[in-house]
């Protein structure tokens, strides 16, 4: 089904719950009642027609919102993108990492296990923290400043085309490394290798987190790769023609 | 993990086609399946494509018997099915390991079909058991260990290219791909004490 502006989010999100932590991300409170798309987004100040592409991909894994968010402004995306560095971060990670913390086993291999899971678990969480944070510190900053002179027609700033001398988002796109080794691996430890935990309740709840988070962020490389990259791209070798 | 079959159903009609291709996503065997509308360029495409299952339309072959022998003699190994239209049962299909009519149950096809799956040997590179041997242990543990595949050869008395191969075969046995997994997977069978892990 296609999402619409004239459709009601109450709605939607009854017909297909996963879109449940799109709508937080948006920063979109629950208690909305029966307004439409369009007069929410309006009312958290919400770009419609980008809101429109994320929840239609996400609704449908055969909707390709990729060209149109080509299209749009890439500030939009990369705002999203870093909403969602915050929902890795400060949300779902340690939310794992609590859960991984209350796995018990018998007194004898408590210990260990624990230990083992945990230090997996918070070297990835490191990965990850660190991988963001270079993205956030300099590779959204540098896009960024990319679109800005990009679209102003006047002079491009020397400091952007020095940086072009030597810069390339190429260079990034190369070295955009797979987060989600680890988690299959973690997944593999845990369904295959681990002994059972006494609370196999926590045991499946976690195992569900892996694989939410694991599709989170898979999406969200497939927007780096098919918007950010080739968007900036572009931008690049028009801005080097110009001057 | 088992390897995955390859298909290859050779039908007219698109709307048996998607039915024999519904069918086969039944198993979880099934890896490859490409279609053919014709017996033109068989045999060319069997060579092509090594399918390990042919499905065929009894109709097809009707006007060509021998091409059916030909391909039984020339592809030893690839399971033939026969689909028929109607109940045939007293035409001779001797030639094929099984036949399917569009008359019988989806839980006879499945079952069927399944059984001859079963017959088909693994290939040999997929037949790893998910064991590793002692050899394969003794490189996780040093991968364990923080060594590098340099250090791991000098330390085995193997080159550095025998332990890449060993590395492939792990990840491959174990699904386990990242040196931070290889680790957990070494404390919690004991190759190494979770103090020796960098």
């Amino acid at each position: 089904m296609l999402i619409t502006k004239n459709i009601k989010p109450a709605d939607v999100i009854l017909q297909n719950y996963h879109l449940i932590p799109i709508i937080s991300r948006f920063g979109i409170k629950f208690g909305f009642g029966d307004k439409n798309v369009e007069q929410i987004c309006k009312q958290y100040g919400i770009h419609t027609d980008f809101f429109l592409e994320i929840v239609n991909a996400f609704n449908d894994k055969d909707y390709n919102p990729y060209e149109k968010l080509r299209n749009m402004s890439l500030s939009l995306t990369v705002s999203y993108l870093l909403k969602s560095h915050y929902y890795y971060n400060k949300v779902k990670l340690p939310f794992i990492e609590n859960l991984i913390d209350s796995l018990e086993w018998e007194e004898e291999d408590n210990v260990k296990n624990k230990n083992v899971l945990k230090k997996f678990f918070s070297q990835y969480r490191k990965e990850v923290t660190e991988h963001t944070a270079n993205e956030e510190t300099e590779i959204y900053p540098y896009v960024l400043e990319l679109e800005q002179n990009y679209n102003n027609t006047g002079k491009t700033a020397s400091s952007l085309l020095e940086k072009l001398k030597t810069k390339s988002i190429k260079d990034y796109a190369e070295t955009h490394d797979e987060l989600n080794s680890s988690l299959l691996d973690l997944k593999n430890i845990i369904i295959k290798y681990l002994q059972p935990a006494k609370n196999q309740d926590v045991t499946e709840q976690i195992l569900i987190e892996i694989f939410k988070l694991e599709k989170d962020l898979t999406d969200h490389t497939e927007l780096e790769n098919n918007v950010v990259i080739p968007v900036a791209e572009r931008m690049e070798t028009e801005l080097k023609n110009r001057n | 993990m088992a390897a995955k079959l390859s298909f290859l159903i050779v039908e007219k009609s698109y709307i048996i086609r998607s039915g024999l291709m519904q069918i086969i996503s039944n198993f979880y065997e099934t890896g490859v399946v490409n279609e053919l509308h014709n017996v033109e360029n068989l045999l060319k495409n069997i060579s092509g494509i090594k399918p390990d299952v042919l499905i065929i339309n009894a109709k097809l072959i009707d006007a060509v018997p021998e091409l059916i022998l030909d391909i039984r003699k020339k592809f030893k190994d690839l399971k033939l099915i026969v689909f028929v239209g109607t109940r045939r049962e007293a035409d001779n299909f001797s030639v094929f390991d099984l036949k399917i009519s569009v008359d019988e149950p989806k839980s006879l096809i499945v079952e069927k079909i399944q059984s001859l799956i079963n017959e088909i040997k693994p290939k040999k590179d997929d037949n790893l058991s998910e064991n590793l041997s002692e050899r394969e242990k003794e490189v996780v543990k040093q991968i364990a260990l923080g060594k590098t595949n340099k250090e791991i050869g000098e330390t085995l008395f193997i080159s550095p290219h025998t332990v890449i191969t060993h590395r492939k075969n792990i990840t491959k046995k174990l699904g386990i791909k990242t040196v931070s997994g290889l680790t957990v997977y070494a404390i919690l069978n004991n190759l190494i004490k979770i103090e020796e892990a960098v």
